[in-house]
């Protein structure tokens, strides 16, 4: 008896192209929809309240911790007067100004920062509070 | 015979001429590696905040209408947290803060103004902005002084 001889088989074949084109996309979508989170220089633990309003991150956040120093994202402003100039230079950019502000700055650091905002011609400023819900 | 010939050499032609073929497995690795950093990166999650109105750019000095509620917070006590607190004339504490909020008229509660010393938390001024703004007040304004305020 004659067996008959296996059939050579092709190795089985994957098509990637349409899994390509889905990365891709996917890709783009993710560099567009992208904010990156800035390493910011110092820690800002931001105060807590039951009245809270949503707003749509953005870039050009303005960080004060503590002490008082200041950052607009990950950069450092060292005096009030870098903070106004690099406001002005990015105010046809800023819709609203964040303002995230350590739980125990002083007030005055606070007051500052907005004069320049408001000098740098940017009139809607919203204060950051916490992400964690408030318990009643 | 030479037809039989002519496609032999035909077909044999055709099959010496492979299709090019691109190796996309390392650009599809490197990809994907963006698309986890990327997915990683990015938040969706929208900002909680609560926005503040300033006054009118001038020189002179804000328009405080007498009928507003005008907060004054002083400087905190050495070791102490809180400043103490006068909405208009009365002293209050943040526990009746609230209350004197919802006390007030229509009119006042349009617009509360906080005139705040520069040593007084950025907490303390939080916290009197959710009490007036659950009380129903608008507007939230600060008297902006001079540094020596």
């Amino acid at each position: 008896m004659r067996l008959r001889k296996p059939k050579k088989k092709e190795p089985p074949k994957l098509v990637m192209e349409p899994m390509v084109d889905c990365v891709f996309l996917l890709l783009i979508f993710f560099m567009v929809a992208n904010i990156l989170k800035p390493t910011l220089p110092f820690t800002v633990e931001l105060p807590d309240s039951e009245y809270r309003r949503e707003f749509v991150r953005k870039k050009f956040n303005v960080y004060i911790n503590a002490n008082g120093q200041r950052s607009v994202d990950d950069k450092a402003m060292t005096d009030l007067d870098a903070l106004e100039e690099y406001l002005l230079t990015h105010a046809s950019e800023i819709e609203t100004l964040m303002i995230h502000a350590d739980r125990n700055t002083k007030h005055g650091a606070v007051i500052d920062t907005m004069e320049r905002a408001k000098r740098a011609t940017l009139d809607n400023i919203a204060f950051v509070l916490s992400d964690e819900e408030v318990l009643e | 015979m030479y037809e039989e010939n002519q496609a032999k050499v035909a077909t044999t032609a055709r099959k010496s001429r492979r299709e090019p073929a691109v190796d996309m497995t390392p650009m599809i690795d490197c990809v994907f590696l963006l698309i986890i950093f990327f997915m990683l990166a990015t938040t969706f999650s929208p900002l909680p905040g609560m926005e503040v109105k300033l006054p009118p750019p001038s020189k002179a000095p804000n328009p405080v209408k007498p009928e507003n509620f005008v907060l004054n917070i002083a400087n905190p006590e050495a070791g102490g947290s809180e400043g103490s607190m006068t909405l208009g004339d009365i002293e209050v504490s943040m526990i009746d803060l609230s209350a004197a909020f919802m006390a007030g008229n229509e009119k006042q509660k349009e617009t509360l103004i906080i005139r705040s010393r520069r040593r007084v938390k950025h907490e303390q001024i939080v916290t009197v902005m959710d009490k007036a703004r659950r009380a129903g007040i608008q507007k939230i304004g600060f008297a902006m002084v001079a540094s020596s305020f």
